[in-house]
């Protein structure tokens, strides 16, 4: 803190003026340089090369980034991505509008992907290659997006703490036994949104209620934002059990096979459910202005290698049929996936959640 | 400019159904006001604790290596709260280290406290906040007036009473500056409390952005929120009114410093080293483990480079602009204090009632509707800079600027200068300490920013502060090491730059 004394040196510049002599001020100085970094920073940042793509993407970045470099180094197209959760990637394509730098969207919930095409964020591509390549029940109709990879939403368990045959369905979490000892991703979940809302699809609004009441309690303080964390938890018997996507398991499996940790799906007796299924899923963006350079992402993603990576990154299960999964997982044809069709997950959005926050999950 | 994302807050809020207010009011309230109120008290209680008795120590005790550990006590503060929650994450996590050690002394059933639970968090909190009681309340016993205490010894109080009723009471107004800040820190904060999944209400808001379509359950609870953050500014601003002491005389002496015996140099070591060994030192350890061995897994690249050339660019601009918006504000409230002019610098301050979820909230949809154009550059993420730190910068501008005898500009005027040379060569020199620390400490806590940046960077535009919490709510410890470190490391000059010039470094 500056506390010169008046009639000391705090007349200085006005003396100075007199004699003719003026220094540069400091403060002014400095901020006329700092302007011009800025001005160079700003330049450098925004020089863009001709071939670029936007990709916004719900999924993580780890997951994902070494198939857009492949495509990156196969095509000489750069790729610049926006990580960030996907409700919130919805909400920003609908404010930005024609506005917006975004040519891809990419996701890991269909749910989202519908409501992005309801609100006219994503464009139809009636391209042969994807009709070749996915089936039919893993796309728009009108191919406004893209199913890539299929994930199921199961329940992962301690295999020191629980027996494979103590939980048959995913309901049974809602159960006073298991108190204290279920791990939960919190409500802004998608994966929990989508969760619930096939459930509700099947069971209907009351027993969905009692289920997230008796979840709500047996979970206390358990709730989780990554799905990774509850994988955590059940392997280091925080948890007994823990409501996660498949892959989060045979992924932690993967780096640590020693850990006491499996996946058991549920919902598969006789006349059950079946497991809950979702995809991760790509769209064009409606107001793109690199159509060209987005289709051959599209193409490449679902073409056999792309979808090979794309799926073995994250372990999950190729849509293409010629695609086989990654051997640690189990066979595909070995269960059953509850029959509720993944666009129907948007229209079901908004019912669930208002009913998890009736119920008041985190 | 700065008000309307509050004006929008508490329209959108208003504006809410009111299904959606007893909807909250009766699941997610509750819970959150508890939360944040039990977190704020018990942070507050520790930093007391910590800030005043390492305060005392520093400032009446005289032992080896005093002089670095006044120094070093206040580095906490370089460390961002969700570095530290991250780095407490794993400490204290399952199967971390402090488990680990705890199991070979209790046995393999040996648990120690969650980090993910209020104990952690006020931990995390608490180890990260001390230094601004430390530092308010070393200032107040570097200037106190030893002779109050020794009339009280005169007449014959006890130590014990004369420290209750003569001592803590002087130092009153110091203490309950530095928890005030302490409290508003801890209710704006997003980082630590998200990293260790505690509700508060600036999380919920956080999880109500990035989780609905609908953004008015969001505007409810951010309305609460600043209505909190108002409610207890009010109350301490009274507080404060009602405390004030005065020295009357000029005389004053450094109270002596008493000499410790090596027993007692050795116990006041013991303190600090652990003090500070939990609050910085082991933490920066750790991130500078992790991050040798990322650089050695060929983790870190060129686009570090990006995220730092990012920090640096956006927080150099945001400080830069918020120094140019604050001193006609603060210049003209101080020289000609006519209604206008005061009101226009208060509203200055209402960004410090705006915590970063919030403020970014209002901010997308105003420039959304209103500047479309801008949407998703750089300029939104740099207005929202402005309006949360602009409060910290011109409380230091403001005093800088009335230390100012108008006489010397009212002679410089005389003597021919027009109003804006005047400015220009007689009172920008003499301010000059005081903006260049407003610009670091704004600089500073842009760096910092988390959860506006969050939201409103533009595309390729991850920061330093980003790249941490995208790795490190992964539980990619090591890969977030090197941004949390470079953080720390480009924060530290700063900081001690500041708090030789000022305490108010964040």
């Amino acid at each position: 803190m500056s506390n010169r004394m008046p009639g000391s040196d705090g007349e200085r510049p006005v003396i100075r003026e007199r004699c003719g002599y003026r220094s540069p001020d400091g403060p002014v100085r400095l901020l006329t340089m700092l302007a011009v970094v800025g001005a160079i920073l700003v330049t450098t940042a925004y020089s863009e090369p001709a071939d670029r793509l936007v990709v916004y993407s719900g999924r993580a970045e780890r997951l994902i980034k070494p198939v857009l470099d492949v495509f990156q180094a196969k095509t000489g197209i750069h790729i610049d991505l926006l990580s960030s959760g996907t409700t919130e990637l919805v909400n920003r394509l609908q404010a930005e509008g024609v506005r917006t730098p975004a040519d891809l969207f990419l996701t890991n919930d269909a749910g989202s992907l519908e409501r992005a095409r309801e609100l006219g964020l994503l464009r139809p591509l009636p391209m042969r290659e994807i009709e070749r390549a996915v089936p039919a029940q893993f796309r728009a109709p009108d191919n406004s997006w893209v199913g890539l990879s299929g994930r199921f939403w199961i329940v992962a368990y301690n295999t020191t703490l629980v027996k494979p045959e103590e939980v048959k369905s995913i309901l049974d979490l809602a159960d006073p036994r298991w108190k204290d000892k279920v791990a939960i991703p919190n409500a802004g979940s998608e994966y929990l949104q989508a969760g619930v809302s096939v459930i509700k699809a099947v069971h209907g609004e009351e027993r969905t209620r009692q289920f997230l009441q008796g979840l709500k309690t047996n979970a206390g303080t358990q709730v989780y934002g990554k799905s990774s964390q509850i994988v955590e938890a059940v392997a280091k018997g925080q948890v007994a059990v823990g409501l996660v996507n498949h892959y989060y398991i045979y992924r932690h499996l993967a780096t640590q096979p020693q850990a006491p940790i499996a996946a058991l799906m549920p919902d598969q007796s006789e006349g059950a459910m079946g497991a809950i299924m979702n995809v991760a899923g790509i769209g064009v963006v409606r107001h793109t202005r690199h159509l060209d350079s987005a289709k051959l992402l599209v193409e490449f993603l679902v073409s056999q290698a792309g979808q090979k990576m794309f799926a073995d990154l994250d372990k999950e299960y190729p849509l293409h049929p010629e695609v086989k999964a990654d051997p640690a997982l189990p066979e595909r044809r070995s269960f059953r996936a509850a029959m509720v069709p993944l666009a129907r997950l948007a229209e079901l959005r908004e019912p669930t959640m208002a009913l998890i926050e009736q119920v008041g999950l985190r | 400019m700065i008000c309307a994302p509050l004006m929008y807050i508490v329209y959108l809020a208003l504006s809410a159904d009111s299904s959606v207010w007893s909807r909250l009011w009766n699941t997610r309230i509750p819970e959150l006001l508890f939360n944040t109120v039990s977190l704020a008290v018990s942070v507050s209680a520790g930093t007391f604790v910590l800030g005043v008795s390492l305060a005392w120590l520093v400032v009446r005790y005289n032992f080896l290596g005093r002089q670095v550990w006044e120094w070093a006590l206040v580095l906490p503060l370089a460390m961002p709260t969700y570095v530290l929650a991250y780095v407490y994450t794993y400490l204290l996590g399952a199967g971390g280290p402090v488990e680990q050690a705890w199991q070979i002394w209790a046995g393999p059933e040996g648990r120690v406290f969650s980090p993910h639970s209020y104990a952690g968090a006020t931990l995390v909190m608490t180890l990260d906040t001390f230094p601004f009681v430390y530092l308010l309340t070393r200032a107040a016993l570097l200037n106190f007036n030893l002779s109050y205490e020794e009339v009280a010894r005169v007449c014959g109080a006890s130590r014990l009473r004369r420290m209750l009723t003569v001592t803590l009471p002087l130092l009153r107004p110091a203490i309950v500056a530095g928890l005030s800040l302490v409290i508003l820190y801890v209710v704006s904060d997003f980082g630590a409390v998200s990293l260790l999944r505690f509700q508060t209400f600036t999380y919920a808001v956080y999880q109500q952005i990035t989780g609905r379509y609908d953004q008015t359950a969001a505007g409810v609870l951010s309305l609460l929120l600043v209505l909190f953050a108002l409610i207890f500014l009010v109350i301490e601003r009274w507080f404060r009114e009602r405390s004030r002491f005065y020295q009357t005389t000029g005389r004053y002496r450094v109270p002596a410093r008493k000499p410790c015996g090596p027993l007692g140099t050795g116990l006041i070591t013991l303190y600090m080293v652990v003090v500070f060994g939990i609050a910085f030192g082991l933490p920066a350890l750790l991130l500078i483990h992790w991050s040798v061995s990322a650089v050695a897994e060929g983790a870190v690249d060129v686009r570090f480079l990006g995220f730092m050339r990012n920090s640096v660019f956006l927080s150099g601009l945001a400080a830069t602009c918020a120094l140019l918006i604050g001193t006609p504000l603060a210049y003209l409230a101080s020289r000609w204090p006519s209604r206008l002019n005061v009101l226009c610098l208060q509203a200055a301050y209402a960004g410090y009632v705006l915590p970063g979820p919030v403020g970014a909230l209002a901010l997308l949809v105003l420039f959304s509707h209103l500047a479309p154009f801008w949407y998703g550059t750089a300029v939104v993420l740099i207005v929202a800079y402005i309006v949360h730190f602009l409060p910290a910068g011109l409380q230091t501008m403001e005093p800088a600027l009335q230390q100012v005898t108008p006489n010397l500009e009212e002679a410089a005027r005389s003597l021919g200068l027009g109003p804006v040379r005047t400015f220009r060569e007689t009172t920008l020199p003499l301010v000059q300490g005081g903006f260049v620390a407003a610009w670091v400490l704004m600089f500073l806590q842009c760096m910092k920013e988390l959860p506006a940046t969050l939201l409103l960077r533009p595309v390729g535009f991850d920061t330093l502060a980003v790249r941490v919490w995208l790795e490190a709510s992964e539980e990619y410890y090591k890969l977030a090491a090197p941004s949390a470190l470079l953080i720390v490391i480009m924060t530290l000059p700063a900081l001690l730059l500041l708090v030789s010039k000022d305490w108010r470094a964040a």
